[in-house]
């Protein structure tokens, strides 16, 4: 059942990708300014979002963890950080090859990539901190904590940028102020759609792998025991 | 005894060991002298130039000195079991997680007084003009340092490669007050005042503080007990 | 259409494909460690009991 919902998952996200990239690469006009380059946006912003998604759902889930001490929290937890860092990995590398040719430098200290990258850091020290305890729900807490406290440092880190005068040269917000042509939206949120779908089908395959380490230990004190 | 009483009673009991034996407040304040020495030769830069890094290069030491008081303040409590016994004490888990960070706070405020006239000298930087102005940052900057740096520490007590694992955390999470309190502190050096563009930094760093102190006070039952 | 955008537009998704591709891998073989681990400890148990 479980593995039907996964592959299902993942076969329609992996379809609506195919059909995305038919009306991206075949049917979309070139840009004036970019050439064809503009196009890497439908996977650039997409995985951004999608990364912040899932770093909400880890922190709902930690917060969970801590009130109910029920380890099927802290297993959600841990694989939505890491498909969330995946997808911020997915971000920072599109991104700086998009801002290879647009700006003609690999990496910038703008606010966005800064913000992103700070992101990546923080929630990479949750995924090096896991292997580093041993006991499960000692590893369980301190991750829960580390998932918060990392969330609530987000908003902070964007308003430190905003503070550094520096020169945006990251393009302003075109989703927002409705720059974005007409045409581009359907692409962008089908998109956005197949990103949620692979990500959910690679969450439930982490988190069975989390149910199976428990199993693992659950057997290993038996053996112990016996 | 109340709980601001224990805390009291706390961050004196840390203060007193630490100034009887005097080995974090050595080791921080001789890292950050030679950590200075190190840069001067790193760099050779002109006059204007190194007013313009001032401040970067003093949260630097600043950051890595108060990485190393933090680590100690609940690394200190291991042995013997003290950690336990202060967890089963009456005083409220929020009250040793002021006291403690008090102490951290006041040795690390310490370390970066004995620090500033020394920076001042080898770098030829005129600090003493705005000394208030930058009195207060430093304080607001390392408030925020010592309370998310006692969270983790407390955290990463039992953990593996603590020394280790404790920088990797808390950096990702500071660099946002690291940010604001750089920017100011560059700021107050090349005779800016704190008001104007420069209140959004101050602002930043009372939010940041006001922020992950009520965090860690409200997660801190969980932090003790990990 | 300047043919060295679209080269790198290449570069751009071939990278984001590798990385979750890269992921999927590393679950795959996470995967197959645990799934071996859990055979054996199941195997050792029943042999114990």
């Amino acid at each position: 059942m479980r593995e039907k919902l996964i592959l299902s998952l993942a076969a329609l996200g992996t379809l609506l990708l195919v059909w995305d990239f038919n009306t991206i690469f075949l049917h979309l006009p070139d840009e004036a300014l970019q050439g064809a380059i503009y196009r890497i946006i439908f996977i650039h912003v997409p995985a951004a979002i999608g990364a912040y998604v899932f770093y909400s759902v880890a922190v709902i889930t930690s917060a969970m963890f801590l009130v109910k001490k029920d380890f099927k929290y802290d297993s959600l937890a841990v694989a939505c950080v890491e498909v969330g860092a995946t997808f911020t990995l997915v971000n920072l590398v599109t991104g700086s090859i998009w801002g290879r040719i647009i700006w003609g430098i690999w990496w910038t200290w703008d606010a966005r990539l800064t913000t992103q990258l700070i992101c990546f850091l923080l929630y990479l020290g949750y995924l090096l901190l896991r292997p580093a305890v041993t006991e499960p729900t000692q590893r369980a807490t301190m991750s829960a904590i580390l998932a918060i406290f990392a969330f609530a440092d987000i908003p902070i880190v964007v308003m430190a940028i905003r503070l550094k005068n520096v020169r945006t040269q990251h393009p302003q917000p075109v989703l927002e102020t409705g720059g974005l042509d007409p045409s581009f939206w359907p692409p962008l949120l089908i998109s956005f759609a197949a990103v949620l779908l692979i990500g959910t089908a690679l969450v439930l395959v982490r988190l069975h792998q989390e149910t199976s380490r428990r199993e693992i230990d659950y057997l290993r004190r038996e053996l112990h025991a016996l | 005894m109340t709980g601001w009483s224990a805390a009291l009673a706390i961050a004196r009991k840390d203060l007193q060991t630490e100034l009887r034996t005097k080995e974090s407040i050595n080791a921080s304040a001789s890292f950050a002298l030679v950590i200075l020495v190190l840069f001067s030769f790193a760099f050779d830069l002109g006059r204007e130039e190194l007013l313009e890094i001032s401040g970067g290069l003093l949260w630097l030491v600043y950051s890595f000195a108060g990485a190393l008081i933090v680590n100690r303040s609940f690394a200190r409590e291991l042995p013997n079991d003290c950690l336990d016994v202060l967890i089963a004490s009456p005083a409220p888990g929020w009250a040793i997680f002021l006291g403690k960070a008090l102490s951290c706070f006041l040795l690390l405020m310490a370390v970066e007084l004995i620090s500033l006239p020394v920076f001042g000298i080898f770098y030829n930087v005129q600090w003493t003009g705005a000394f208030f102005s930058l009195l207060l940052v430093i304080a607001l900057a390392t408030w925020g340092i010592t309370v998310v740096g006692a969270a983790f520490s407390a955290v990463t007590v039992n953990v593996r490669l603590r020394e280790l694992m404790l920088p990797v955390l808390l950096y990702p999470i500071l660099i946002p007050l690291l940010s604001a309190a750089m920017e100011l502190t560059t700021a107050l050096v090349n005779g800016e005042g704190l008001g104007g563009d420069n209140s959004a930094g101050v602002r930043l760093l009372v939010g940041f503080d006001v922020i992950f102190t009520s965090l860690a006070i409200y997660l801190v039952d969980f932090i003790l007990v990990v | 259409m300047d043919i060295r955008n679209f080269t790198y537009l290449v570069y751009g998704y071939s990278a984001a494909m590798l990385v979750i591709f890269g992921y999927v891998t590393l679950l795959v073989l996470r995967s197959r460690r645990i799934d071996r681990e859990l055979t054996r400890l199941k195997s050792l148990v029943e042999d114990k009991s």
